[in-house]
């Protein structure tokens, strides 16, 4: 008795001391010369340290109360929920509303809305509270329905949910129209995506047939009820969105529809198919690649899929046709100073392509689907046990990783020309790049399980190699071998691996901590020379000339890269796809097993005959040579780079985005990479620039304590953490068996 | 049977200045069960280590089938027919048993479909658990399916490095009757063992290693019955029986 409530006094006081902790955190940190603790009397004194404690003492009744909640957290259609309402708060927070508003923030947006005579009242009710109503409300139905199991709480919640979605949309639209001028913003939109997740939550605890079953079941088994039909749903919702309403073409702050446009090109020499396109064709098209994909996943004819497939293709190729035909005609008009094709477009045009691709890939999806869908979730003697996959995965349902990947291939194809300039750039210099070079490091670090810290030096390999040969070091190659810089890519990747074998075949006889160590040092060998070789590299200011932009020159095909962002993008993109693919049948060959069995264990492995040095020699020169084509692209998308550009510091974030997104899974290091370098630049907006990097080591901390298998883990790991038992080896610690050969 | 299958011809191999093994020959001739015994430290590991590859010697030689392989490394050997099964039952915890016993055919294109079905014939409790992780069996269930997958490499010699440690002797008996199994249907077999009552009633013939160095050898009997090898392994006093 006494043992317990010390023990709870102990929690209560850590978790004030949490809540003081980040109510410092929350905001400026920094004194000034004359009063040093301004910033931390200001947050710990102000009245705003109240809220902080009340939330100290929330978490403090959340821990005391968890083994009661517990039970209700197993139960369907929680994490949904959950997941739901933060992306709703998220929306109404963080991301922008209105870009002629202010600086565009939801909460700018309010009270901007408040002050404004002769908006429509939905909207001004929508962004006078009722957006926060509609959430608490929704949410409470939910919870009511979890708690009491009553499922008629859970169509409530859903049907809410719609109402919610339609009310946020036609609120921003209102504010959009009655401000006018471009708007690009995206809040409300991952506002409706919040709204859809606690759509899903509100189905799941209206349907589920158990009373305690999990959500991960209750969702697979939705996504499994006809393959292909949510990317189907999705791509309507979306079309007719951006059919009907969105701007496809923006001149001179006007945001013209589809039908506008139309109206707009009349008799401008538009071409006749981009007029038909903006007549009838486009709908025409939508509507029946809709009927025949919906058809296809809903009787499950294959046939009819692959008909939905084709015309959606079709479809985004019309379409994308038409966006460049009226961009022409704009650009030869000079429409807001346009210089060329594919400007002024808005999002419409974008958003009905990403739909087409959709809905095609819904109708492939169910083409594809094994036929008698397996209904039973695999059922294996560890899922029973610790309730989850076995495979640790959590989509199983089948079609259901096709259609996430679908999903993920529509954002990375049509987003980025919607976005604007900023984001474009951050795309292809931080996304893109470290996307491929955590995709490379991934073979090393996750496959082989070496600790390479050094990565980063391949990447500076290939792009002084591209500088090399394209002419713009000071040692300038034989003029018979000067190159444009996409030549450069089969050199660089020849250059790198040469390293890599230099670098391994002395050092891979190492383990762990060592290799880590000698790779680390080789990496500042390599820019500590590139800063000191002056005669070879021109020292710390990088290339003396620019490098080139990359150009594709083959007769009738003539590609030529300039400053926009995006065609690097589309390039990257296809560097990505290929890598990938290459990468993905390794996984699964001979040398994919080998590296698997050297990672459980390498006497073992020894053991059946596998020739332990080759394999990991080969995966650290398969990495390295990754990073070279890394380089190759960065070298020619930048013109000038510095040894600088070559830090510690990078080869050290690329581990831990292999990390972060699950070590040895390639979507993982995709998705890891992909989330981390987007975050700091999403925060630059958020948080004080000094705080930056406290959030990213947060969300890094949360991750690896709630999730250490990563974003996606990989098959093996995520049993590895699932927490079997894994029986002490009988051997003898003292003497490492294979050490010192 | 003039000439053994394996020749082991004074061996010497150090760990730096360790010297673990100091001159070592013995041989073993096909069809046989040699075992190998000594106490904690003696060498046997190493010697095994050395034989398959894994460790190569400072000095001497060692021939298979009439053939040096000393220097050849591991992976290469396996080719020839020297499978180990290595100390501590290492089998690769979070691959399920099929796929451990399927590494285990690595050095072929494709695993023998056949082979697999005779080996879980052999071990019918791998059979039950074919697709769990092997991180999840029990430890005589572990040293079996790395005896498995051994066996998936087709070998003409079986090197088995200290099967019965740490296992019930329930197991132990089991385990070892396998080994007798294996080897009548013509596997060579070369055991390393601290269980010398076991392990001599299995032997044809047996070494005894003493830091490095052979002290002992004679047929699995003789062996039992020597006073030295009782004492030190069988925990029976000299006075006693003097
Ligand atoms: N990797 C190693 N490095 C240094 N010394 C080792 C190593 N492995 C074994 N030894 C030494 O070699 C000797 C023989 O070891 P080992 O062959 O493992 O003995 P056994 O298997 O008979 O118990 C011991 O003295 C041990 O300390
Ligand atoms: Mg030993």
């Amino acid at each position: 008795m006494n043992r317990s409530s010390s023990e709870t006094l102990n929690r209560l006081l850590l978790c004030l001391a949490g809540a003081l902790v980040l109510a410092l955190m929350w905001g400026p940190q920094e004194g000034n010369f004359g009063n040093y603790w301004f910033a931390i009397k200001e947050s710990l004194f102000g009245p705003r340290v109240l809220v902080f404690l009340a939330l100290g003492v929330l978490a403090f009744l959340a821990m005391t109360f968890w083994p009661r909640v517990v039970p209700f957290l197993t139960r369907p259609g929680v994490w949904p929920m959950v997941a739901g309402a933060l992306t709703v708060v998220a929306s109404q927070t963080l991301m922008h509303w209105a870009d002629q508003v202010g600086d565009a923030k939801f909460g700018t947006v309010a009270s901007a809305a408040a002050n404004t005579n002769g908006l429509a009242p939905l909207a001004s009710a929508f962004f006078g509270g009722l957006c926060w109503a509609m959430l608490v409300i929704v949410v409470l139905l939910l919870a009511a329905g979890i708690v009491s199991g009553l499922r008629n709480f859970g169509w409530a919640a859903a049907v809410l949910s719609v109402v919610s979605a339609v009310i946020a949309y036609v609120s921003h639209s209102a504010v959009v129209d009655f401000v006018g001028g471009v708007d690009h913003s995206l809040g409300v939109y991952v506002c409706i995506v919040g709204y859809l997740v606690l759509l899903t939550a509100g189905l799941v605890v209206a349907m589920s047939h158990a009373q305690v079953a999990n959500t991960r079941r209750a969702v697979n088994q939705a996504l499994g009820w006809r393959p292909g039909l949510p990317l189907v749903l999705i791509g309507a919702v979306l079309g007719a969105i951006s059919l009907a309403t969105s701007t496809w073409f923006s001149p001179a702050n006007r945001n013209a529809t589809l039908a506008d446009t139309r109206n707009l090109f009349r008799g401008t020499g538009l071409a006749p198919i981009a007029v038909q396109y903006l007549a009838w064709l486009g709908w025409t098209i939508f509507a029946i690649s809709l009927v025949l994909s919906g058809v296809a996943s809903y009787r499950r004819i294959r046939p009819l899929g692959w008909a939905g497939a084709a015309l959606g293709a079709i479809g985004v190729l019309l379409t994308v046709l038409t966006l460049y035909r009226i961009s022409s005609i704009g650009a030869d008009l000079h429409v807001d100073s346009a210089d060329g094709p594919w400007q002024n477009l808005g999002a419409g045009g974008w958003m009905t392509c990403a739909a087409l691709f959709l809905i095609g890939a819904g109708g492939y999806v169910a083409a594809t689907a094994p036929r008698h869908s397996e209904r039973t979730v695999e059922v294996d003697s560890d899922a029973v046990a610790s309730g989850r996959s076995a495979s640790g995965a959590f989509l199983t349902a089948p079609g259901a990783v096709r259609s996430g990947l679908m999903v993920a291939i529509a954002v990375a194809l049509f987003y980025p020309p919607t976005a604007n300039g900023f984001w474009q750039s951050v795309l292809v210099s931080e996304i893109g790049i470290y996307v491929l070079l955590a995709v490379g490091l991934n073979v090393v670090v996750g496959w082989a399980g070496l600790l390479d810290l050094g990565f980063i030096a391949f990447y500076a390999i290939g792009s002084y190699t591209t500088a090399y040969l394209v002419g713009s070091l000071p040692v300038k190659p034989p003029s018979w071998l000067e190159m444009s810089p996409l030549l450069a890519i089969p050199f660089a990747v020849v250059i790198c691996l040469l390293a890599g074998l230099a670098l391994g075949a002395p050092t891979l006889r190492l383990r762990g901590d060592y290799l880590a160590i000698v790779t680390l040092g080789f990496g500042e060998i390599i820019r500590i020379v590139a800063v000191n070789a002056d005669g070879v590299t021109n020292g710390s200011q990088g290339p003396q000339s620019q490098v080139p932009h990359p150009v594709i020159n083959l007769g009738p095909v003539k590609i030529t890269w300039g400053l926009n962002q995006l065609q690097y993008w589309y390039l990257l993109l296809v560097f990505v796809l290929v890598v990938v693919l290459a990468f993905r049948r390794l996984e699964n060959s001979r040398i994919g097993r080998s590296w698997a069995a050297i990672r459980e264990d390498e006497v073992a492995a020894q053991a059946t005959g596998i020739n332990t040095f080759r394999v990991k020699l080969l995966a650290f020169a398969i990495g390295a040579s990754t990073s070279g084509v890394a380089g190759v692209f960065f070298a020619s998308q930048i013109g000038f780079f510095t040894p600088d550009n070559f830090l510690l510091n990078n080869s050290i974030l690329v581990v831990a985005y292999v990390v972060f997104g699950g070590m040895g899974s390639l979507p993982g290091a995709i998705a890891g990479a992909a989330l981390l370098t987007w975050l700091p630049e999403f925060l630059k907006d958020q948080v004080p620039a000094a705080d930056r990097q406290m959030w990213i080591g947060a969300v890094v901390l949360l991750m690896m304590i709630f999730r250490p298998g990563g974003l996606i883990p990989a098959r093996r790991r995520a049993v590895e953490l699932s927490g079997f038992d894994q029986r002490q080896r009988l051997e003898p610690v003292a003497v490492p068996a294979g050490e010192g050969l | 049977m003039s000439e053994g299958l394996l020749q082991v011809q004074d061996i010497e191999v150090r760990y730096g200045a360790i010297r673990a093994l100091k001159g070592v020959s013995f041989e073993v001739y096909e069809g046989e069960v040699v075992a190998l015994l000594g106490a904690n430290g003696a060498g046997k590991t190493t010697t095994q280590k050395t034989v398959s590859g894994m460790l190569q010697p400072a000095i001497g030689q060692i021939l298979f089938d009439g053939e040096r392989i000393d220097g050849i490394p591991a992976h290469k050997l396996i080719s020839m027919g020297i499978c180990h099964v290595p100390e501590g039952r290492r089998v690769f915890p979070r691959m399920t048993v099929h796929e451990n016993l399927e590494m285990g055919a690595f050095r072929f294109k494709r695993p023998d479909a056949q082979l697999l079905e005779h080996v879980l014939e052999l071990f019918p409790r791998l059979r039950e658990r074919i697709k769990q992780h092997a991180g999840t069996l029990s430890g005589g269930e572990q040293q079996m399916l790395a005896i498995g997958r051994a066996l998936m490499g087709k070998p003409r010699l079986l090197l088995l490095d200290e099967p019965s440690m740490g296992l019930a002797p329930l197991i132990v008996k089991q385990i070892f009757d396998i080994v007798r199994e294996i080897n009548s249907s013509g596997v060579t077999v070369l055991i390393v063992e601290q269980n010398a009552a076991q392990a001599l009633a299995l032997a044809n013939r047996g070494y005894v290693l003493e830091t490095g160095e052979i002290v002992l050898t004679g047929t699995g009997r003789e062996l039992l019955a020597d006073d030295r090898v009782r004492a030190a392994y069988l925990g029976e006093e000299i006075a006693a029986v003097s």
